[in-house]
């Protein structure tokens, strides 16, 4: 049954990831970007991590992919953006194909042979209370410096975003 | 977990169900004659004009940048939030140290006039500029 | 709901990392002062830059004065070891450098723009680039280039009403967030393969367990990409040239020296302490069954031949120093080859001498460019009659950047083919470096030509500088003269600081 809703999940983060890709009219791209998401958060469920699939949720959803729609209602040009620039010439595609391929070979390789490490692993009731531990003791440092990133990103993406 | 999380599955696919099958059922019975006036963009009795497609106003990017940034500051106080009763003040001083940094990004976008919604400020025409035949 | 012991535990680490970590408290209190006086007085718009200089030097004084402590912080996420001490204070001085630049900069302080955040962020960028410089984890290296990375997409496109910067920013924005992504990619590999984060619990993972190091490599290579996209090296140096052109020249200035400090400072530590340093015998990074330390050779080989050569068809100032900083940062790597003390060593040398020659070289660009208003190599025409004084600053920085003595520039890179030619191995990389600083003697010699030897037509009208940038001018030019007759200090200094932080 797992196995079964992994490669659900699996067939609607790729197909939707393709489509993001591959379509023409970039209104289409940026609502197939929510199936993606939607995607992985369920494999994300699947992996026991509850607190994950929710920030996934109420950030990527609720938060990234409005922005993108709004960047994307921000363009002049909507339906039919030529999504291919003139540069883009056969010798570059060439090489970004090979580094392409190679880098997914070597993932695969990776993935396949590797023995990774196991924890012992208790299915746990819920990763919450776990987080929120952590936060709180050995991550409290990231957990602060997140704060003053996130200050920094706001002060920086409002003075880019605004009119003058 | 994952049984909890089923049940949202199964809504989900409930949903999809519901929809799939009130829209085939519409299809069946529902009669189609369709002619132009039919397929206009409804606005209103107005004849529409130009695309839909407009640009939207940048202040609604604004808005939903601030939105984000204090969406990801809420998905990292919850778990706090659900352990902060058994670490006591010290963990109360973190996030408050936290809160504080992040209040002010708001202060700032506030104190400079992001969050102020422009309005359009049009020029009423005067009569007595009318007469004197200034525009 | 939890042991109590552990978190009374942790309250009095939070205590003692605080106490350790008051340079970078101070850092933050800057950041927000900034930003909260930029607020309050509306009326002066560099206000926000007097708060920084100020933090800076609070900073400074805190950074000085501190016992050379040599501990972790936040259960082991920081290390304050005399090594990040040194990157720390080349940080500060070139944050501090650059801020006093920005307000001579006409360029920034045109009519309308509010400058507020500009000095709130390279506060904020400090901050993080003396985070990156003392991490000991991994996700804390993620978030602090992530955090100086932020800082500088915004700072490289601060005057955005200029279309080339604001489509250095762009660029600058789309290279960062790929290679970020291909960083955190290896970190998640990694944690997968060790089971931690922490680069001492990595190392003694490769000490004890059975592991197959080739997977390893991926991982690796897939980090070192993203911080090599930070210190501009080779195949990951794209961004460099169009950002350098396109930012302010003093940002320009800031990503040339601060950040890639920083990102130097977590390079070494991270292979340091991660693979090579180990506390429990064995060299995991020859293990990795790739000859590493000629990866890296062939890295700084590649760095420093391409940034040389492409330069010497800039007619660019800004960008002729852009290439000419991808060729420092391949010296730089030299040091790094060797992967001993002394190769170290030679690095912080290299850096502390860099700092001032490069920020100089930088300035001299602003002065003119705030006159003249052209940053192309032609109309230096006959500058060295027009601006006699920091002309001969700029002379003095040119030679430097050659690497030839009376100064300081000669020193560092004297301490690199020094540590170099210890190993027999690399007596090649240490030619192959001499033969490009010749080559790099072609494009500062066409900047001092244009000064100097070739004829201007016009009156003999002179520019005139304020008192203050031409202080600031020679502050930078003299230090880069003094160190190269009487460097024993930093030399001292660099050896004293190698010492990196081992549980």
């Amino acid at each position: 049954m797992e196995d079964l809703l992994f490669y659900l999940f699996a067939f609607v983060v790729i197909g939707s990831a393709s489509v993001v890709v591959l379509s023409k009219n970039i209104m289409y791209s940026a609502f197939s970007l929510l199936f993606t998401f939607f995607g992985v958060a369920g494999l994300y469920v699947l992996l026991f991590a509850d607190f994950v699939a929710l920030t996934q949720i109420m950030v990527y959803i609720g938060g990234i992919l409005v922005l993108i729609i709004f960047g994307v209602l921000l363009t002049t040009k909507i339906t039919g953006v030529d999504i291919k620039s003139g540069t883009t010439g056969k010798v570059q595609l060439i090489t970004a194909s090979v580094v392409v391929v190679i880098i997914a070979i070597s993932l695969i390789l990776l993935f396949t042979n590797v023995e990774w490490v196991n924890q012992e692993f208790v299915q746990p009731n819920t990763t919450i209370d776990s987080i929120g531990f952590a936060f709180m003791t050995k991550y409290l440092l990231p957990f602060e410096i997140a704060a003053v990133l996130l200050l920094i990103a706001l002060v920086g993406a409002t003075l880019i975003a605004r009119r003058k | 977990m994952l049984t909890n999380f089923g049940i949202i599955l199964l809504f989900f696919i409930i949903g999809f169900i519901f929809v799939g099958i009130s829209i085939a059922a519409a299809s069946l019975i529902r009669p189609h004659k369709p002619n132009p006036i039919k397929n206009a963009t409804y606005e209103c009795g107005e004849v529409a004009l130009g695309s839909p497609w407009i640009r939207f106003n940048t202040r609604f990017y604004v808005i939903a940048l601030v939105f984000l940034i204090f969406d990801v500051e809420i998905v990292l106080l919850f778990p706090w939030a659900v352990v902060f009763k058994g670490l006591g003040w010290y963990a109360f001083a973190a996030m408050l140290v936290f809160f504080f940094i992040l209040t002010l990004g708001l202060v700032y976008d506030w104190g400079k006039g992001y969050l102020d919604w422009e309005k359009p400020n049009p020029i009423v025409p005067v009569l007595s500029d009318l007469i004197d035949g200034k525009k | 709901m939890f042991e109590q012991d552990i978190i009374n535990k942790f309250v009095t680490n939070v205590g003692e990392s605080i106490q350790l970590m008051q340079p970078e408290v101070a850092l933050l209190i800057t950041f927000v002062l900034a930003l909260v006086f930029d607020l309050i007085f509306k009326k002066t718009r560099s206000i926000a830059g007097y708060v920084a200089i100020l933090g800076f030097i609070v900073t400074g004084f805190l950074l000085c004065t501190a016992d050379s402590a040599n501990a972790g912080g936040f259960a082991q996420m920081v290390a304050i070891d005399p090594f990040s001490n040194f990157f720390k204070l080349i940080i500060l001085l070139a944050s501090l450098i650059v801020v006093v630049m920005s307000l001579f900069s006409k360029e920034l302080y045109t009519e309308s723009r509010t400058l507020g955040e500009y000095y709130s962020l390279i506060a904020g960028m400090t901050l993080a680039m003396f985070l990156l410089s003392s991490s000991n984890n991994l996700i804390m290296m993620y978030l602090s280039i992530e955090m100086m990375s932020l800082s500088s997409y915004v700072l490289a496109g601060y005057t955005k009403e200029i279309k080339r910067a604001s489509e250095a920013s762009l660029k600058y924005v789309i290279y960062g967030a790929i290679s970020s992504g291909i960083m955190i990619y290896g970190i998640s590999l990694i944690f997968g393969l060790t089971g931690t984060l922490n680069l001492y619990e990595i190392n003694s993972f490769l000490a004890n367990a059975d592991i197959n190091l080739w997977a390893l490599l991926v991982p690796t290579l897939m980090i070192i990409a993203g911080i090599g996209y930070k210190i501009s090296i080779v195949p990951f140096h794209f961004w460099t040239p169009d950002v350098y052109e396109g930012a302010p020249v003093t940002i320009t200035a800031l990503l040339s020296v601060a950040s890639k400090a920083a990102g130097f400072a977590m390079l070494i530590r991270f292979i340091k302490v991660g693979f090579v340093d180990s506390m429990f015998g064995g060299d995991f990074w020859a293990v990795l069954h790739l000859d590493w330390q000629h990866i890296i050779a062939l890295l700084s080989v590649l760095t420093m031949t391409l940034g040389n050569l492409v330069a010497l068809w800039q007619t660019n100032v800004k960008r002729l120093l852009a290439y000419s900083s991808i060729a420092h940062a391949g010296y730089m790597l030299m040091g790094l080859t060797v992967m001993n003390d002394a190769g170290v060593a030679a690095v912080l040398i290299y850096f502390f001498v860099y700092l001032f020659m490069n920020l100089g070289a930088f300035f001299f660009v602003l002065l003119i460019a705030n006159k003249t208003g052209s940053e192309d190599i032609e109309d230096y025409q006959g500058l060295g009659y027009k601006a006699p004084a920091i002309s001969v600053c700029m002379v003095i920085f040119l030679v430097s950047l050659t690497g030839l003595p009376p100064t300081a520039g000669f020193i560092g890179k004297l301490y690199i083919f020094t540590a170099l030619l210890q190993n027999p191995d690399f007596i090649w990389l240490a030619v192959v470096g001499v033969i490009n600083s010749v080559i790099s003697l072609a494009f500062y010699v066409k900047v001092f030509r244009n000064m100097y030897l070739r004829k201007v037509d016009e009156a003999k009208e002179t520019f005139k500088f304020s008192i203050p940038s031409i202080v600031l001018m020679f502050a930078l030019a003299i230090p880069t003269l003094l160190f190269g007759i009487y460097f024993s200090p930093i030399v001292n200094w660099a050896e004293q600081s190698v010492g990196i932080f081992l549980r």
